[in-house]
């Protein structure tokens, strides 16, 4: 078995809400593995968006450990965990998150222009990862001009930008219409073909469905884990990834 | 952000335009005002020296304790001390001036004038407009102000009665001459709409009953070079202790003692208006930073550093601020215009006069203010930018 992308060890944690402490996730522990396509299931509440904002540091655990390709997140700084995010990971989100200002290009460039990837090299970058989600002819619309799923895919080009080791998605159906979203599952499977492990987030059973595994989550706990798929090593198949 | 910044940041700024227009026109106004004030508070002066050294002359030698037409008080034996102060040889040219009232006879009635005693050869006070100046031994000559020849309904050949001096009790005449116009003259010191008229000296002192004892209200004083003027005034203070004299700088001083009011009201209201800049600018970016707190938070996630969140939101200030400021100066230049036309129709001051003197330093200086202005008001929107918790701003706009 390879090393994993990402170590998971007894994560729990609890955040305030209302005067109370919520318990959100209570001792998580599971590892992911190069080219697996994991989703992570359970109902509202069970700490699946919690666990999703953990393993891509941009949250503190109350306990226990994320350790990505083997660098504990907690041993980060500040500066380091943004610069991680940056670099090795890849964040999906349910409302695409994309600047409205920028044109389709100028949001997957976004990433790559603070990364210091020189212009001429990032603008070619980002016409070949539009038209790897099949959107070039909109590279030039703005965000406002795109449909749902049109932005979802930018936001995905978006996410694969500086060749992340591991893509986060959290709930990125949640926001679509059946067709729209089966559209975006069949995007997903192609980019987990093409060698990018994925972790993903969803109440979407057609997503869980076609996910090498999946992790059911209920009150903070991992009720069912289907186990590391049969986890092929990366394939570099697709030239923008 | 490297590549998008500065496009980034204006975009930003266009989505919302009617809210950004207002602020920027916000903006300009308090720029206006600023740059207004800076002119104001180092442009009085500069005017008053500029107006000072209009024909060069850079020392005045006035009664004992008094500034050039302060007062009614003259200098007796004029002509002896014009001799003497010739005698220094870094003296280029004195002569010496007599002001005061006259009147000038229309068909109908009296009109009130001031008159001017000069010596043709060495003035200061007047450049000839048409027709011609004095000859130095013209004692039937006279120059008059387009205001004097409006009211005395003179052109350039005509001849005028002036009359000196009104016997109080019968209300006639006390001392009077017929003078033929020569030339039409701007005053250097009158102030709008003066009617003002100018002769020999020897023949205003007549009128004004002065000759005996060849009074003048002042002597002015023209330097070869202006880096000696100090020491000849120096000299001068020596050789006449009973006289004050005074460089263009110790004038400058006295006049800004007394307009020390002016400046301060200028400082008051440049930082008011820097105030109003800084909450303006502060305000318009805090609205706007907590409207896009998710789309910050959605950068950081992404590994948008702060540093980068700062550097935009600073960007959007100095946006905003640079096209405030620009609008602004042109704003404030048609604004000081307008002041100036008002502020110098006052009665007494010199039409050539200006309160809002427009210098390239002051209005860099009023400019460079304003940026740094722009970049303070948006160091407390930048660092709620850079400090929004990711986690909680995302959970936040999730639900």
């Amino acid at each position: 078995m390879s090393r994993p992308v990402l170590l998971v060890r007894d994560l729990a944690k609890r955040y305030p809400m209302n005067h109370e402490a919520v318990q959100a996730l209570r001792g998580v522990s599971f590892a992911v593995y190069p080219g697996e396509y994991v989703a992570i299931a359970g109902p509202s509440g069970s700490g699946k968006s919690t666990l999703l904002q953990l393993i891509g540091g941009i949250d503190t655990p109350s306990a226990g450990s994320v350790d990505l390709l083997g660098i504990g997140l907690h041993q980060l700084s500040d500066r380091e965990l943004t610069r991680l995010r940056l670099t090795r990971l890849g964040f999906i989100f349910q409302r695409f998150h994309l600047l409205p200002v920028l044109t389709a290009q100028e949001n997957v460039e976004l990433p790559m222009a603070e990364a210091g990837v020189p212009r001429q090299e990032r603008r070619q970058r980002a016409l070949d990862l539009l038209r790897y989600v099949g959107l070039t002819h909109r590279a030039g619309h703005r965000a406002t001009q795109l449909s749902g799923g049109e932005m979802q895919r930018v936001a995905i080009a978006r996410a694969l930008a500086n060749r992340p080791v591991l893509l986060l998605a959290d709930e990125p159906t949640g926001e679509l219409d059946a067709a729209t979203g089966q559209e975006i599952l069949t995007l997903f499977r192609r980019l987990n073909q093409d060698g990018t492990t994925l972790v993903v987030v969803t109440h979407d059973e057609g997503l869980s469905e076609q996910a090498g595994r999946v992790i059911h989550m209920l009150d903070g706990r991992i009720r069912t884990d289907t186990g590391p798929s049969a986890h092929p090593s990366p394939t570099q198949t697709a030239a923008p990834l | 952000m490297s590549g998008l910044g500065l496009g980034w940041s204006l975009k930003n700024l266009l989505r919302r335009r009617l809210r950004t227009a207002l602020s920027v026109a916000g903006i300009a106004i308090s720029a206006a005002m600023l740059v207004d004030m800076v002119m104001l508070s180092g442009g009085i002066e500069q005017s008053f020296a500029e107006l000072l050294l209009a024909r060069g002359y850079q020392i005045r030698l006035t009664p004992k304790g008094t500034l050039p037409f302060d007062t009614e008080a003259t200098i007796s034996r004029a002509g002896r001390l014009i001799e003497a102060v010739r005698r220094d040889s870094a003296v280029e040219a004195a002569g010496a001036v007599l002001g005061t009232s006259l009147y000038g006879v229309t068909s109908d009635s009296l009109v009130t004038l001031f008159g001017y005693g000069i010596e043709p050869d060495a003035q200061a006070l007047y450049t000839v407009e048409s027709g011609s100046d004095l000859e130095s031994a013209d004692t039937l000559g006279v120059l008059l102000s387009v205001p004097a020849a409006t009211l005395l309904r003179a052109r350039i050949g005509d001849t005028v009665r002036l009359v000196g001096r009104l016997d109080p009790q019968v209300v006639t005449a006390g001392r009077h001459r017929n003078l033929v116009v020569r030339g039409i003259v701007r005053w250097v010191y009158d102030y709008r709409g003066q009617p003002s008229v100018g002769a020999v000296l020897t023949v205003i002192q007549t009128l004004a009953g002065q000759r005996e004892g060849d009074r003048a209200s002042l002597l002015m004083v023209k330097v070869r070079d202006d880096g000696a003027s100090e020491s000849v005034v120096e000299r001068l203070r020596a050789a006449f202790p009973q006289l004050e004299v005074s460089s263009v700088a110790d004038l400058v001083r006295h006049f800004k003692q007394r307009l020390v009011y002016f400046r301060q009201l200028a400082y008051i209201l440049a930082s008011m208006s820097l105030a109003v800049t800084v909450l303006l600018i502060g305000t318009l970016l805090t609205i706007t930073v907590n409207e896009r707190l998710g789309e910050i938070a959605t950068l950081r996630a992404i590994g948008i550093s702060r540093s980068t969140v700062i550097r935009e939101v600073l960007a959007e200030g100095a946006a905003l601020t640079l096209i405030g400021s620009v609008l602004g100066v042109c704003l404030g230049l048609v604004a000081a215009r307008y002041l100036d036309g008002i502020l110098t129709s006052f009665p007494g001051l010199p039409a050539a006069f200006s309160f809002f003197v427009p210098r390239r330093e002051s209005l860099t200086l009023a400019a460079i203010v304003l940026l740094a202005t722009g970049a303070v008001a948006a160091l407390y929107p930048a660092w709620l930018a850079s400090r929004a918790p990711i986690a909680a701003t995302l959970r936040a706009e999730a639900t």
